[in-house]
This record gives C-alpha cells, sequence and structure tokens, in this order.
C-alpha cells in the first residue's frame, strides 16, 4: 500500500493501480455471485459476462470520480469522508443504471435485466447500496489496522526516546575512567549498576515492572550520580512498607530522578537535596519526588524541556487507563513531582 | 605552564590532572568548579590554557570564556563536554576545538598544542548559538568587573558607547543596545531610541507637565525619558505586569 498518502481521510488512492485491482476484484466477486444466485435463462458464461460488464461499468466510474475528488475529501473529518463517498457512490451508480436501461432499450438487451425501469433501478441500487457499504467498511477497517500498526510503532519510539539520556551515559563514562585509578572498587560499582540499568532500558516490558524493582534501579542511578557529583549530591530516600506486586510501567521513576539532578543539582554551584518518599492510600500509593532548583534563570533560554516528564505522563496514562497521574509544581526555589500508582486486584495480577 | 581546569564534577577534575601530570611536561594546574569562578581565578593567576567545562551551575563554560577574553592576558581556551549537542555544533560551524569526555591522552596533547586565545567576536557568536550570559563584563581602570544581569537596571547608549548602569555603578561596554535587547528578550524593555530599562526594577511611570512620560526604576535616582515612539509599547508592557 502506498503509504505516503497517509494524511488525512480513510480513502485508499483511488488512483492508484493497487486500490483500483482490489475494487475490480470486489466487483466480479459480485458478479460471480449474481451469477450464482439465479438460474440464468441464457448460458452461465454469457449471463457472467454481462453481469461482469455492469458491475466493473459502475466500479471503474466510481472509482474515476473518487479519485477526482479525493483530494477535497480528504481535508474533512472521517465521518463525513464516510457519507460523501457512499452518496458520490451511489448517485455515480444511479447514473449508470439509468444509461444501462437506456442502452438495453436501444439495443439488444432487452429483458435482460427484468421488467419494468422502476423494479430495475430498485434492484440494482439495493445491491449496490450494500457492495458500497461494504466495501467502504473494508476501506475503514484497513485503515484503523493501518494507523494502529503507526501508532504502535510511534510509542514503541516514544518509549525509546523516554530513556537514559546519553547526557547521563556519557558523564557515567567520564565518571568511570577517572574512578578507575583512584577508586577501582566504586568504579566496578558504576559499571555494574550502568549495565542494569541499560539492560532494563533496552527491554520491552509492556506488561509493566514491580514497584520493587523500579525502585531498585533508582537507587542504583542515584549511586552513580552520587559519585560523579560528589558532595553536592544528597539522597533523602524514605520508603514506607509497600505492598506486593505493585506494578507500574517501566522507567517511569528513574526519568524523573534524572530531571531532578539535571535540571536542579546540576545548576547549583553547591548541589542539595533530592528527596524521594513514599505515600501508601488504602487503594493507591504516591510517589514524591522533590529537587531544589536554580533560582529563576535569568534567561528565557535556559529552562529544560518537559519533554521526559510529558513522557512519563503519557505512559502512566496508557498504562494505567486514567489521567492525571502525574503532576509537577513549582515552589519558589523547589520543584515537586508527585507519581500516582493505583493498585488493587486487577493492577497488582496483570501481567 | 599553567592550566586552569574548570568543571563541575569533581571526578572530571580529577581525571584531567591525572591526564596532565602524564602529558611529561610539569604543568602548574588550577582548578575551579564553575565559569564565575573561573573568570576570577583567570583574572588573578593569568593561566595560559583554561580547559573550561561546557554545561556549569552559575556559569557556563561559553560564557567564562568570552569574560576572559576582555583580559589583559586572556588564557588561550579548550572546552570539554561529554555531551551537548548545540555547543558541538557551534564549535564545528565556528571551526573551534573542543575535547570530548571521556578525554584521550593524545588527543588532550594535540589540543593543549593547538590551543588558541579566541577572539570575543567569535565567542560572541558561540555563545549566541547556545545561552543567555548570566553576567555582563566590563573593565573598570584595568578591573575585569563581572555584572550580574539582575542586578542591572539599565543600558544607556551615548555616541558610540554603551553604559550599563546597576546600583551605585556603571561601566562602559562593548555591546550595542541592539544585541543586548536581542539577547535578554523579555528583560529588558526599551523606552527610548538610545534606552533600555530592566523590566523587573520599574518602579513607576509619570507623565511629566511636558506630557512626557519619565520612567523611575528601583534605586536609581535619575528618571528616564520614555519617548513618544516607544510610550504606548512601554505602558502596554507595564499594564501586562501589573495585571499578572
Amino acid at each position: 500500500m502506498n503509504t505516503s498518502d497517509e494524511a488525512g481521510s480513510f480513502l485508499p488512492d483511488f488512483c492508484g493501480a493497487r486500490t483500483v485491482f482490489v475494487v475490480v476484484l470486489l466487483a466480479e466477486l459480485i458478479a460471480i455471485t449474481l451469477t450464482l444466485a439465479q438460474l440464468p435463462r441464457q448460458h452461465v458464461l454469457v449471463a457472467l459476462a454481462m453481469y461482469s460488464l455492469f458491475t466493473q461499468w459502475v466500479a471503474l466510474s466510481c472509482i474515476a470520480i473518487l479519485c477526482i475528488f479525493r483530494r477535497h475529501l480528504n481535508t474533512l473529518p472521517n465521518y463525513k469522508v464516510g457519507v460523501i463517498s457512499y452518496l458520490i457512490t451511489l448517485l455515480t451508480t444511479l447514473v449508470i443504471t439509468e444509461l444501462a436501461w437506456w442502452v438495453q432499450n436501444q439495443w439488444v438487451l432487452k429483458d435482460y435485466f427484468g421488467h419494468g425501469h422502476g423494479r430495475f433501478t430498485l434492484r440494482i441500487m439495493g445491491i449496490s447500496a450494500i457492495a458500497w457499504a461494504l466495501a467502504l467498511r473494508y476501506f475503514y477497517v484497513q485503515f484503523q489496522l493501518r494507523q494502529q500498526i503507526l501508532a504502535e510503532a510511534e510509542s514503541r519510539f516514544q518509549a525509546l526516546q523516554a530513556r537514559i539520556r546519553p547526557h547521563f551515559l556519557f558523564n557515567s563514562m567520564n565518571t568511570i575512567t577517572s574512578l578507575i585509578r583512584r577508586a577501582p572498587d566504586a568504579a566496578e560499582e558504576v559499571v555494574e549498576d550502568l549495565a542494569d540499568l541499560f539492560r532494563v532500558s533496552l527491554q520491552d516490558r509492556r506488561g509493566g515492572v514491580e514497584l520493587r524493582e523500579e525502585l531498585a534501579l533508582c537507587r542504583r542511578y542515584l549511586r552513580i550520580e552520587e559519585l560523579r557529583l560528589s558532595e553536592r549530591l544528597e539522597v533523602d530516600w524514605r520508603m514506607d512498607d509497600l505492598p506486593d506486586g505493585v506494578l507500574l510501567p517501566s522507567l517511569i521513576l528513574q526519568p524523573l530522578l534524572e530531571n531532578a539532578i539535571y535540571h536542579g543539582i546540576e545548576q547549583l554551584p553547591s548541589g542539595g537535596r533530592v528527596s524521594v518518599h513514599s505515600e501508601v492510600l488504602p487503594d493507591r500509593l504516591r510517589i514524591h519526588i522533590e529537587n531544589p532548583l536554580p533560582e529563576a534563570s535569568a534567561g528565557a533560554g535556559r529552562g529544560g524541556n518537559r519533554l521526559a516528564q510529558d513522557n512519563v505522563a503519557q505512559r502512566l496514562t496508557a498504562f494505567f487507563g486514567q489521567p492525571g497521574l502525574l503532576s509537577a509544581e513549582r515552589e519558589n526555589s523547589r520543584y515537586h513531582v508527585t507519581v500516582t500508582i493505583p493498585f488493587n486486584d486487577e493492577n497488582t495480577d496483570r501481567r | 605552564m599553567k592550566i586552569l581546569i574548570v568543571d563541575d564534577e569533581k571526578p572530571a577534575r580529577e581525571r584531567l590532572r591525572d591526564l596532565l601530570r602524564e602529558c611529561g611536561e610539569a604543568h602548574e594546574l588550577l582548578e575551579a568548579s564553575n565559569g564565575l569562578d573561573a573568570v576570577r581565578l583567570a583574572e588573578q593567576e593569568l593561566p595560559d590554557v583554561a580547559l573550561l567545562d561546557i554545561r556549569m551551575p552559575v556559569m557556563d563554560g561559553l560564557e567564562a570564556a568570552r569574560h576572559m577574553s576582555l583580559l589583559a592576558r586572556p588564557p588561550a581556551v579548550l572546552f570539554t563536554t561529554a555531551y551537548d549537542e548545540h555547543a558541538l555544533k557551534a564549535f564545528e560551524t565556528n571551526a573551534v576545538d573542543y575535547l570530548l569526555k571521556p578525554i584521550r591522552l593524545e588527543r588532550l596533547k594535540t589540543g593543549l598544542a593547538r590551543a588558541q586565545v579566541l577572539q570575543r567576536a567569535r565567542l560572541a557568536e558561540l555563545q549566541n548559538a547556545t545561552a543567555v550570559r548570566t553576567h555582563i563584563s566590563a573593565l573598570i581602570q584595568g578591573r575585569l568587573q563581572l555584572i550580574p544581569v539582575r542586578e542591572i537596571r539599565c543600558f544607556k547608549a551615548d555616541q558610540k558607547y554603551v553604559t550599563v548602569y546597576w546600583p551605585g555603578r556603571e561601566a562602559l561596554i562593548e555591546d550595542s543596545l541592539k544585541r543586548i535587547e536581542e539577547e535578554f528578550e523579555g528583560l529588558f524593555l526599551r523606552v527610548h531610541r538610545n534606552a533600555l530599562v530592566a523590566v523587573a526594577h520599574i518602579e513607576s511611570l509619570e507623565k511629566g507637565e511636558d506630557g512626557n512620560y519619565r520612567i523611575s526604576l528601583r534605586d536609581m535616582p535619575e528618571k528616564l525619558a520614555v519617548s513618544r515612539r516607544h510610550g504606548r509599547a512601554v505602558r502596554q508592557k507595564l499594564k501586562e505586569l501589573s495585571g499578572r
């Protein structure tokens, strides 16, 4: 399928060879069905030829007209496209039917399509109304399938984007080179922690991860940053007794900690404290992350983008099927992010 | 050689120290953990080379280099970075040498050999590609003065010089009003063909007997004339601010 024309409506490219082929095939199937449905007075092949002639005529005319109008149709919302293209095809069919009636009266086809102008038209219109409805439905479903594939590819890409910043990778590498001589044990630990972080970030864990795992990963991440930033980073980690089996999407908390360090601690000459603490409620729990911020910077261009945070919010919404699970607020010189993780039997039993 | 190492991360500074010791020659090493300290240290110690990390708190490496270039004997500058797409692009287009962290010994050696004193204009170009300055620098009787942008009350142009005013002080600077207006968009407001005032320090706007508006700024005894041409925009801006 031609994928470059995905912009607007669900209508396929009617000017393209592939769609024309599909429509011709569908029309031929209808012709065969009609031939089989009644015992023809003529030879079967003659009947098939006549039905084919007629259905192909209708089908090709409709394609031609849809091909012409497609550009205009593409700018409309899908339901309008559906209604309008349906009307166009029916109208085209009607015109062809009238022409056919006229032709059969002129020439040899008399009595072939039955008796009476009105009945003839009604029969043809009835059949084509059903056939076109099915055809449009087919195109619509196919379009949705394609959209779904695109959306899935997009969300996978997004998930990858949410992963660890290159900034962090290269800084960690630099920390390691420095530690190798001065504190080989610490260097070893950083390499191990880094490996864990990247292993998780490269895994596809759509079913989510256990909160405990995610928290353990966060501790590893913070350990690396503590070595890099030395005494500038102080971590205040307070966790209550957390319920077992709470699931959340992978790498939800780590990017938020990364933000806290990138936009907060790193921007402060003497650093500060990142506090992470939990709050357990009957049906949900909250993780609060708080970090100091530099005074509103002089320039406007210095603030970071909210990419990572938006991404986390989107993934939370997609996973739990409800919005508003991430909230963030700036209070004087502190930044506070809260992640709400609903848990119930459904959540804890998932996977 | 006297070398100034500037990086906000302790392990990064230690790594550079180790490497410089291995270079063979006995270098005299100095350290600073942010751009502002680095500029002050450079003025006192007159290093030959400054190894400047780009992303640092308080003042980044690019800005520090720009201020250092005002010194009577500015150091040759070598930028270091682990990862910074914007800065790297700017370096490539301006043919400025830089070191990627983790830095290799060989690369450090050739870098030091090639390190050059960067021209102020060229640094300004680099700066434009990255971020907004936190300080404006000026030479006052041969001493480098770093004026925090947030302290500045106004800039006034007189013939070909621009004077910057901050509480109790003033100094001549090299930048043009247009350039300052563009760099600090939104922070300073044009009230006259030859004057920019700090939006954050505006105290009041009064209409004089002659029908002209005058603007007064916090801690500035002198009032500034608002030209007819800019009057409407100034009143609009003040209305926006008080509306918030």
